[in-house]
């Protein structure tokens, strides 16, 4: 017998709606709300062992605690057996939602998913194609839910149909019902690039106007932030991905593939001088940047431009990291730590400069 | 019409040495210390030590630089590497000595060298082309005084004159095969005309190709005769991204190049090489976009092979390029390695086009790969990527391995949806 | 906003508020002039890049830095 955890909100949960959003996590042994329907679809082989639950508006913030839970029925609740029949296991796989088009239910469900797969469990989220947290579960698999609870029904039969084949520890596929992104895995072809390439072409010039082995990018949609409603007034904080630090790199920033960002004080500098300021970022010749590090941080300027009274402030550091190579995943991290950081300083803009 | 313009001697080397004198005989390379370190010698390097590492053996190159297969077109390189061996006058006709299976790797600290590494045996060997080379490493002492980037013009001439040195031992052996290589054909036939558009990432010192020993940077795209970068027209000054750079081992091997010519006649006619800087800035990108564009027309191209060197930034030369193509009615196929995160889930192309859509992949730079431990290892001590003595045991990602990912399309490695 | 050379990239990517600059090695900077010409035009592009953070927009929108006959 499987023994499974079910993650949900404080809605499914029975708990209440807006006015208990803000509700941190809470184990409750046993199926609840969804639950119950999804556990008769699953049959007496598994078992719904306990439902995490946790308001929306922190869920996605603290999937650590989430985890911690899952994992306390792990160890205390020494539910009944694993999937191989033995004695003793623990939980088996982790299901939540479905989240519908909810956006922070959908987000918290992706990440608790992707955190339980990344935890060793085995995993899956549930949730509408254009619900916005689909893209943070990662190479977890989702499977498609309706658009609003009242596809409960249908969405719930799909799940409960997703973890009886993760179990059974088979792939998940579109006939699925899986959605979102599928993973880029790295294979042996039979032929060399050159010779692919070549054929296809020949696809192509024969009237194939599709054929690719790479599918186009989706880059996620950015919604603008207003406008800054007075300059004069606003602190402005200067950010950079050109990589430059202070001489010595005291932060060891990578020169590729950036796993971390950097902050370091410019509160008592009117200008970044040639020798004391580096870029270390290896995708572009640093020569003009060592020369005058104001082409990469513009603090010479910044500082004339508080003078004047076009802006306010400058923000007393800068943030810094190398745009090289560096993953999506790690940008959008980065960014997300910059934007709440700087928010959180009072700063109303922020002026980025890119090589 | 059938033109044949140059023929590649082919002498395989199947054993190596170093000896008292520099001979080939019978698949076996052997190198004199003494003549090589003085074939090397400059003002730049203090000093040289010369190393054979073969396949299978537990070895590893790290700070990789670049790599030349030993090429002669006769004593004293008979015009071999024009601009730098030979005076910079057009080659690619005639016969030209190779010695297959082997190459000159230089390796060794260069400010702004990306790690790199190769290894001879373990998972990684297969992903390099210098995994199943016998490589004579030079390894290098720079002079106290010496600027870095006399070091880097110092390794380049050297080990381009020692490579023609090499090749010269074999000018009296007979070869094991006779390339005879097409040149592109001028004429329409009945079959379509495919070419190749390469581009050289040329972005100033540490990052730099040449062509006729000049910078390409500032130049214009133009076409080049297959055969002058058989003869070692196009030389590699670039240290980044290892997985992403085309040595000029590569160029002297272009794998789609070498493709064309296998096919020219057959299902397709090679319509030509066009080669192209990346610039560093928007608008000479899109100029050079254009004008290879226009090349390609005039050479009367139906499909285009693009290929890239470096990473994202390069990527923006590619969808200009390939889409600019497909403006004059050109059919453009890319060949892109993704960057598509450790999981393979990130969008994995930094800039793609939008009309010409037909991709091939060369795997994901961001494939992690678990390197065993070696018994020796050649171009430092250290792993600086991991700050890990050389020898160990740790996980890379694929970016990092030589020619791993190859712009220019050598490898078998892909990434598919899964 | 961001200042970059690459706008193509930028524009893909979705970044709101673009102001061009004229090489990927120096983005607020332009080697080719003098020190003084340099910061002059670094400070056109910082006062484009205040006015486009004080724009509304919808997409991705470049705000280019008004050319000016160079001396």
């Amino acid at each position: 017998m499987a023994n499974i955890v079910h993650y949900i909100n404080q809605f499914f949960a029975g708990v209440g709606g807006e006015d208990s959003a803000g509700s941190g996590p809470t184990l409750v042994m046993g199926p609840v709300g969804p639950g119950r329907r999804l556990a008769e679809l699953l049959g007496p082989e598994h078992e719904i062992v306990a439902t995490v639950w946790c308001g929306d508006d922190v869920a996605s913030g603290i999937v650590p605690a989430i985890i911690d839970l899952i994992r306390s029925v792990d160890v205390d609740g020494g539910v009944g057996s694993d999937v191989d029949g033995g004695v003793g296991g623990g939980v088996d796989l982790v299901a939540a939602g479905p989240a519908f088009t909810s956006g922070r239910y959908g987000l918290a469900c992706a990440r608790v998913a992707a955190a339980a797969h990344d935890a060793g469990w085995l995993a899956v989220a549930s949730m509408h194609e254009d619900n916005p947290g689909l893209d943070e579960a990662g190479a977890t698999p989702v499977v498609a839910s309706g658009e609003v609870a009242r596809r409960m029904a249908p969405s719930l039969d799909r799940l409960a149909g997703a973890v009886t084949k993760l179990l059974r520890h088979e792939p998940l596929t579109a006939a699925d019902g899986r959605i979102g992104k599928l993973a880029r895995l790295t294979v042996m072809a039979d032929a060399r690039a050159a010779e692919r390439a070549v054929d296809l072409a020949l696809v192509r010039l024969a009237g194939d106007h599709t054929a690719t082995e790479i599918p186009l990018p989706r880059f996620d949609q950015v919604t603008p932030a207003a406008p800054v409603e007075d300059l004069t007034t606003a602190m402005v904080a200067l950010v950079t991905e050109g990589g430059l630090v202070p001489d010595d790199n005291p932060g060891a920033l990578e020169s590729a593939r950036a796993t971390r960002w950097l902050r370091y004080p410019i509160g008592n500098l009117d200008a970044l001088m040639a020798g004391e300021w580096r870029s270390i970022h290896g995708g572009f010749s640093t020569a003009y940047a060592n020369d005058d590090p104001h082409r990469i941080l513009p603090l010479d300027v910044g500082r004339q431009l508080v003078a004047d009274g076009a802006v306010g402030s400058l923000f007393a550091e800068y943030f810094v990291t190398t745009g090289n190579g560096t993953s999506v995943a790690n940008a959008r991290r980065f960014g997300i730590e910059w934007a709440a950081d700087l928010r959180h300083s009072g700063a109303r803009a922020a002026i980025l400069t890119a090589t | 019409m059938e033109v044949m313009a140059l023929t590649r001697l082919i002498h395989h080397v199947q054993r190596v040495a170093l000896g008292a004198r520099t001979t080939f005989a019978d698949g076996e390379l052997v190198v004199s210390t003494d003549e090589a370190e003085g074939i090397m010698a400059h003002p730049a390097l203090a000093s040289v030590r010369l190393t054979w590492v073969s396949p299978g053996e537990s070895a590893r190159i790290v700070k990789v630089l670049d790599a030349v297969e030993p090429r002669t077109k006769g004593p004293g390189g008979a015009g071999i590497f024009p601009g730098f061996v030979g005076p910079a006058r057009t080659q690619g006709e005639g016969e030209t000595h190779v010695l297959r299976g082997a190459a000159v790797v230089a390796a060794g600290f260069l400010p702004r060298a990306q790690e790199a590494l190769v290894d001879l045996s373990g998972p990684a060997a297969a992903l390099s082309p210098l995994g199943a080379t016998h490589n004579l490493v030079v390894e290098f002492t720079p002079a106290p005084d010496a600027g870095w980037e006399h070091v880097d013009a110092a390794l380049r001439a050297g080990s381009l004159r020692l490579a023609a040195r090499l090749a010269e031992a074999a000018l009296d052996a007979e070869p094991d095969e006779i390339e005879e290589l097409p040149s592109p054909s001028p004429i329409r036939g009945d079959r379509p005309r495919i070419g190749a558009v390469t581009n050289l990432q040329t972005q100033g010192l540490f990052k730099d190709v040449f062509v006729y020993g000049r910078s390409f940077g500032s130049s214009l795209p133009t076409l080049l005769d297959p055969g002058e970068l058989d003869d070692g027209a196009v030389v590699s000054g670039q240290f980044g991204h290892p997985a992403l750079k085309n040595p000029t081992y590569m160029h002297q091997n272009h794998p789609v190049v070498n493709e064309l010519r296998r096919r020219h006649g057959h299902d397709l006619d090679f319509a030509g090489l066009v080669i192209c800087p990346e610039p560093v800035n928007q608008a000479a990108k899109e100029l050079v976009s254009a004008f290879a564009a226009k090349v390609c027309a005039a050479a009367g191209f139906d499909a285009a092979l693009v290929t890239k060197e470096g990473g994202g930034n390069a990527d923006a030369d590619m969808a200009l390029k390939m889409d600019a193509l497909a403006d004059l009615g050109i059919e453009a196929v890319g060949l892109y390695a993704e960057m598509a995160g450790i999981d393979g889930t990130g969008p994995s192309i930094v800039v793609a086009p939008e009309k010409a859509t037909a991709m091939v992949s060369t795997g994901n730079y961001d494939h992690r790969l678990q390197l065993p431990t070696m018994d020796r290892a050649l171009g430092g001590d250290e792993f600086a990527l991991v700050h890990a003595p050389a020898t160990s045991a740790f996980e890379v990602p694929t970016a990092v391995v030589y020619c791993a990912l190859s712009p220019l399309g050598w490898g078998r490695v892909t990434a598919r949806a899964g | 906003m961001l200042l970059c050379n690459l706008i193509s990239i930028a524009e893909r990517v979705g970044a709101p508020r673009i102001v061009p600059t004229r090489g990927i090695p120096y983005p607020t900077g332009d080697p080719s002039l003098t020190p003084e010409a340099e910061k002059a035009w670094r400070r056109r592009l910082l006062d484009r890049a205040l006015e486009a953070l004080a724009t509304t927009v919808h997409q991705p929108t470049v705000f280019e830095v008004p050319e000016e006959a160079r001396a």
